[in-house]
């Protein structure tokens, strides 16, 4: 069934904003299990979140600005003097906003699902 | 200029980047080098070529979007759009500040700045030529951007080419700089101090020739911490500090005139004292030339040390407002290459990236291929 332009639009918009939330949860998520460089960091939410597309231009800035919001901290890695790596690790405000922000998502999902599956009834 | 070194074609991109970035963006700058060289070897399959890189810096996409999208708070500025804001406001930083160090020089030697600006009908003028002349700028900016439209993206449109001049006016002090800082400081204190250098003084800077020795040791003091410490606050609060000094000192020192009353003459038997300030007077011949010449070089002088003042304080203020304290192990203005360097290369370590060759696609194979 294809859609129309104005469902197509209204999904684009709604998308647009389930990605803004979901960015920083994905990001925080990922980089709590393992440290990671930027073109790492794109590379992983690119393979392991297709639905937010997450291109260098959103993710570096973002990086930065989790940076500066001592949720992650950084260190650079000159081992390869070609390519340094600035590394990414979540602080432990990183790791509290993190819980915080899994329950509520884990609450979020629940009554979602709950609501969708009335829906799909 | 296209270029087939896929490690060149990715400077080249990351200078026009550089262009609209903040000051303090090297980091930034070094991370998306990063991306750029691995992505452009996931695409070549491993090896970097230099149509993979191209292909790599063609999805980072146009140098102005990408800074704008990492620098994250540019804001539009009145008519300045906001990718703009950055370069534009480091020319006029520079421009006022040329204006400053000069004003300042020139006022120094006396002249009044209304006879050199000539200035009439103030202040209705004013408002009138800076619009007069946004115009023009407006104008030629158009153009020039016009005739850019078509460069690929690693090569610097003129109007970056013009703005880039931004970014090298505030560019840090090189470690060879800052070690020829130490050296010719060192020299050139211990020449004044020499006994048979001495004796050639005026009376009147021989009774301050030992502060210009202190001041150029102190100058050598700071070349030393640059060359170690590179650029921080303390360095560049001490590099202000002694622009000051040496403003207030050359007021002094302008007044002294000339200050060598004596050369050297040899007279066939060997070395004499010749009285130059006598000969020129007793030959009727004006002296003023001397004391102009010495005048311009305390102009010179002064005009680098009211820059230096400016640029360092600007530097501490933007370093401050990014929660850096006084000392750190700071950055020096040589650019990192990303090439193998001259040592490497002589002892026949090679580049780890390979080199390719053009194809009328525009893509490359390695030549190794």
């Amino acid at each position: 069934m294809s859609m129309s332009k104005k469902t197509q639009d209204e999904l684009d918009r709604w998308s647009k904003e389930v990605k803004r939330g979901a960015v920083t949860l994905a990001i925080l998520a990922l980089l709590s299990k393992k440290k990671a460089y930027g073109y790492e960091a794109v590379k992983l939410l690119d393979e392991k979140m297709s639905f937010l597309a997450l291109e260098q231009g959103t993710v570096y800035p973002l990086l930065r600005r989790l940076e500066k919001r001592e949720l992650l901290k950084s260190e650079w890695d000159y081992e390869d003097p070609t390519k340094p790596k600035k590394y990414y690790t979540v602080t432990e405000d990183g790791i509290a906003a993190l819980g915080a922000m899994t329950q509520t998502w884990s609450k979020l999902s629940r009554e979602m699902r709950d609501i969708l599956s009335e829906v799909e009834k | 200029m296209s270029s087939n070194d896929p490690l060149k074609l990715i400077e080249q991109y990351l200078d026009r980047v550089r262009v609209y970035l903040p000051l303090d963006s090297e980091d930034a700058i070094v991370e998306l080098q990063t991306h750029l060289i691995e992505e452009a070897q996931r695409i070549g399959g491993g090896t970097m070529t230099a149509g993979s890189a191209m292909m790599a810096i063609e999805r980072m996409g146009d140098p102005k979007r990408v800074a704008h999208e990492y620098a994250g708070s540019g804001k539009k500025v009145g008519p300045v759009p906001a990718e703009y804001v950055s370069p534009v406001s480091r020319i006029a930083i520079i421009l006022l500040a040329i204006a400053a160090a000069f004003m300042t020089g020139i006022s120094l030697l006396g002249f009044a700045i209304t006879d050199f600006a000539g200035i009439q009908n103030w202040p209705l003028s004013i408002p009138i030529m800076i619009v007069l002349n946004l115009v023009i700028i407006g104008g030629i900016i158009g153009i020039i951007s016009l005739l850019d439209r078509d460069k690929p993206l690693t090569e610097k449109t003129t109007l970056e080419s013009i703005f880039g001049l931004g970014v090298e006016g505030f560019r840090p002090k090189g470690r060879w700089d800052a070690l020829g800082d130490v050296v010719m400081g060192l020299f050139w204190g211990i020449i004044l101090m020499i006994p048979a250098v001495v004796i050639l003084y005026t009376e009147a800077f021989a009774s301050l020739y030992m502060l210009v020795v202190i001041y150029l040791f102190l100058g050598a003091v700071k070349g030393a911490l640059f060359y170690i410490g590179g650029e921080n606050n303390f360095n560049l609060a001490f590099e202000a500090i002694l622009g000051v000094v040496w403003i207030a000192f050359a007021i002094v020192l302008v007044n002294v005139g000339w200050p060598l009353q004596y050369v050297y003459a040899n007279e066939g038997a060997g070395w004499i004292l010749f009285d130059l300030e006598s000969f020129f007077i007793t030959n009727n011949i004006p002296f003023m030339p001397f004391d102009w010449i010495w005048a311009f070089i305390m102009f010179v002088t002064v005009v680098i040390a009211v820059w230096r003042v400016i640029v360092s304080s600007m530097k501490i203020s933007m370093y401050v407002r990014s929660g850096k304290g006084l000392w750190w192990q700071g950055n020096w203005g040589e650019r990192r290459s990303l090439r193998t360097p001259l040592w490497k290369r002589v002892l026949g370590e090679h580049d780890q990236f390979e080199k390719s060759t053009e194809r009328s696609d525009g893509y490359e194979d390695s030549q190794e291929q």
